[in-house]
């Protein structure tokens, strides 16, 4: 074999790796093809569906329709005048400080504090099944033993690491009911 | 070659010479040789002639077949996404008609493909498994539709999961072709206004009608058309009119609902309405638009009007000034108060009394040519300013007006103009004197039309004011919704008959304006043939009828319009108060 035939040869060789390869390029710029259309359709067929969705929707919350249900169900009436705030200033007027000589505002008694005061455990009162008045024991407060304490801990955790405004502020978790309100709302400071 | 040869050596005697170079006793057998070797080949030739040709033909099959053949139809995204027919939209882009992809039910005989019977099971089965998925049908009408053999639909709009349950059947005569159908989310609210679409006629009466070319063309069919109305502002007017209609025994109603500074439609109404998804080929009953197409007298509603005219004129100029309340005889017929107040009435007290005399008197000032004018500058002598296809021709007194033309039409009779006409002229009263015509599109601040004054200013600052006083004072005093400072007039006019106005029958009008301080909008209400009835108290004129639905209407569509309710706030009445209460 001299020397043109070899290169001959190895330019037969580099036509047919082209070829070969412009055919599997073909082949897979068609797949991409199909695929693109698939998803085409597949739009087309959601973008009916969201189409006839949408207007099942608005058929059956036609004007009419909530028209007949307030007028058997809800008796909503147009906002009065008094229902009405005239901008931000009135708004903000209504979180205004008690003034030094204002009324004490009123406070609505609450159930629980009622039953604290009675003597009987808020708290540590057990949950009961409303059929047969039972004593009814949660499968997680089975597990653990203090399922609250543990909850607040993590909580108390989570919000001091989840809280880039005041970290320092964040109070250290304590046991309790108390600790969780305190650290909900020092996170929605 | 070799038998060319052959035959040209005897001819040739030079190739005597060259015999002996190929012996000669040899040339037939080898011709024969050659022959049947030629022959052989041939065969050859033409069985791989025949082979390539059979090549050929599948290939152009196959090419055929890619091309043309059963391949999936490529609808691209955006093509597949241009409704058939463009969507009508509310002002706030609700859609209000739209095309809507629903499947039949056809039935087709001949799918099975053979002379055998179209259907696997027997009609009586097939009828009675579609009677399980469509309990409306009746089964024996089926059962004849199925056995008959004859194509045709057997239910126009079915439910996706009918759908699917008629698939399930097996039949393959049952077939269920994908349709699009115009299709109206709201049932019948705004009916009047969207018109309805007959296949292949296209769309009738209406936006339909009116936005047809744009509706249907393929490059315009894709961007949904905004209407002026409001959807919730149409809704809660129909709601509150149809009570009105039927708490008072009527036999139709019509309403509007109109924007004074641009002259945009925020809803229209007119009931009995029909349902433009059931209404096609054959029509529908209840097309008959009261509110654009019905002419009526409207009565009292035109006092302010005339008393507009008048102030601006310079006709009154001392609101103080008493004007005889007598009857008043013109010609061979006498102008009576329906009650009269007293001997003597000033303007103010005319219209919050609704004194027909006094008005007559100051139409009679005023006179007939500038009466005139000022009507005509108002559009009352030709039919509505409005898109909709049923607009009305008013009945419009020809000729130069005589003085009793002239004071009859000054309180509302005389001249039969549509319930839009009186809305527009309202509009140009109380928004500071600008006539503009009403239109049912969506319009940007830009496109708002210009319009024409009709009153002065001070004259629209005035009527402001007496409007709010006829509902304080006045006959109007039901419209008056707590806070939103609604002023209007009462209108009832009996219905003009043949031969003289029937008794028995009235029309009863309320033309209102809110909030009267910053006039907004203008909404007119007119109640046809009102009874009188518990809920009007056994009253039949406008105050106990048409009035009731202004009322309760404003207080629904003030806060979704962007008008809030304030105590606080009133029209300033205090220079014109002490002529009407005089506590």
């Amino acid at each position: 074999m001299n020397r043109s035939q070899a290169r001959s040869l190895g330019w037969a060789a580099v036509l047919a790796i082209c070829l070969a390869a412009v055919v599997v390029l073909s082949f897979k710029v068609h797949a991409v093809r199909s695929e693109v259309l698939l998803a085409e359709r597949q739009l087309i067929a959601l973008q009916r569906e969201t189409l006839l969705l949408e207007t099942e929707f608005q058929t059956r919350a036609s004007q009419r329709q909530l028209a007949e249900w307030n007028a058997v169900e809800f008796g909503y009436q147009a906002p009065r005048a008094g229902q009405f705030l005239d901008g931000e200033r009135q708004l903000a007027s209504l979180g205004e400080r008690r003034g030094p000589d204002a009324p004490a505002p009123i406070r609505l008694a609450r159930a629980d504090a009622a039953e604290t005061a009675a003597g009987a455990p808020a708290a540590g009162a057990p949950m009961r099944s409303p059929v047969s008045g039972a004593a009814v024991t949660l499968a997680s407060a089975a597990a653990e033993k203090d399922a609250g304490a543990v909850f607040t801990q993590a909580f108390g955790d989570f919000l001091i690491e989840a809280s880039p405004i005041r970290p320092a502020r964040a109070e250290p978790p304590r046991v309790g009911k108390a600790a969780a309100t305190a650290a909900g709302q020092g996170s929605g400071e | 070659m070799n038998t060319l040869a052959a035959r040209a050596a005897p001819l040739s005697p030079a190739s005597h010479t060259a015999m002996p170079v190929i012996p000669a006793g040899r040339l037939p057998g080898m011709g024969l040789r050659a022959q049947m070797l030629w022959a052989a080949r041939f065969r050859v030739l033409w069985l791989l002639g025949g082979f390539v040709g059979i090549a050929l033909i599948a290939l152009l099959r196959i090419a055929s077949l890619g091309f043309a053949g059963q391949a999936p139809e490529r609808t691209s995204l955006a093509e597949a996404m241009v409704p058939p027919r463009g969507e009508i939209t509310d002002r706030n882009g609700a859609p209000l008609a739209r095309a809507f992809p629903a499947y039949a039910l056809w039935f087709d005989p001949k799918a099975m493909g053979d002379t055998g019977s179209p259907l696997v099971r027997s009609p009586q089965d097939v009828a009675r498994a579609l009677k399980a998925i469509f309990p409306d049908i009746d089964e024996g009408r089926m059962v004849r539709r199925l056995a008959s053999g004859k194509s045709g639909y057997l239910r126009r709009r079915l439910l996706p999961e009918e759908a699917n349950r008629v698939f399930a059947l097996g039949e393959i005569a049952l077939e269920i072709p994908r349709e699009t159908d115009r299709y109206y989310p709201q049932g019948t609210l705004a009916a009047h206004v969207l018109g309805y679409v007959v296949e292949e006629k296209g769309g009738q009466i209406g936006m339909e009608q009116v936005l047809e070319d744009r509706l249907a063309h393929r490059d315009t069919r894709t961007q949904p058309v905004a209407l002026s109305v409001d959807v919730r502002v149409q809704g809660a007017l129909e709601d509150e009119l149809r009570k009105g209609m039927l708490a008072t025994n009527a036999i139709g109603a019509a309403g509007i609902v109109l924007d004074v500074d641009t002259g945009e439609v925020m809803a229209l109404a007119s009931l009995p309405e029909f349902d433009p998804n059931t209404a096609g080929a054959a029509g529908a009953v209840n097309v008959f638009n009261r509110a654009t197409n019905g002419v009526y007298e409207l009565g009292s509603t035109f006092k302010p009007l005339s008393i507009a005219a008048a102030i601006d004129a310079g006709v009154v100029r001392d609101l103080g000034k008493a004007w005889d309340a007598t009857p008043v005889s013109v010609g061979r017929r006498t102008i009576k108060d329906l009650k009269p107040k007293g001997a003597s009435l000033n303007v103010p007290q005319a219209l919050v009394y609704s004194s027909n005399t006094v008005t007559a008197r100051v139409a009679d000032a005023l006179g007939a040519e500038r009466l005139r004018r000022t009507m005509i500058d108002l559009g009352m002598d030709r039919r509505p300013f409005i898109e909709l296809p049923a607009r009305g021709k008013p009945l419009w007194p020809q000729g130069e007006w005589s003085r009793v033309t002239n004071m009859t039409v000054s309180y509302g009779h005389g001249l039969a103009v549509t319930p839009l006409h009186l809305a527009s002229a309202y509009a140009a009263m109380v928004n500071g004197g600008i006539w503009r015509p009403a239109t049912l599109m969506k319009l940007a601040p830009a496109d708002v039309p210009r319009g024409r004054r009709v009153f002065k200013e001070s004259t629209s600052s005035r009527m402001r004011q007496m409007l709010r006083m006829i509902s304080l004072y006045g006959t109007g005093k039901q419209a008056d919704a707590a806070g939103y400072r609604v002023g209007g007039k009462t209108g009832s006019a009996e219905k003009a008959g043949v031969g003289g106005y029937n008794k028995t029958a009235l029309v009863s009008s309320f033309a209102a304006a809110f909030p009267l301080d910053a006039p907004r909008f203008v909404v007119v209400i007119v109640l046809d043939e009102p009874k009188g009835t518990v809920a009007s108290s056994f009253q039949r004129t406008a105050g106990y009828t048409a009035a009731p639905v202004v009322g309760k209407l404003v207080p629904r569509i003030g806060p979704m319009l962007g008008v809030q309710p304030d105590d606080a706030r009133d029209v300033d009445i205090s220079d014109l108060r002490y002529l009407v209460d005089r506590h």
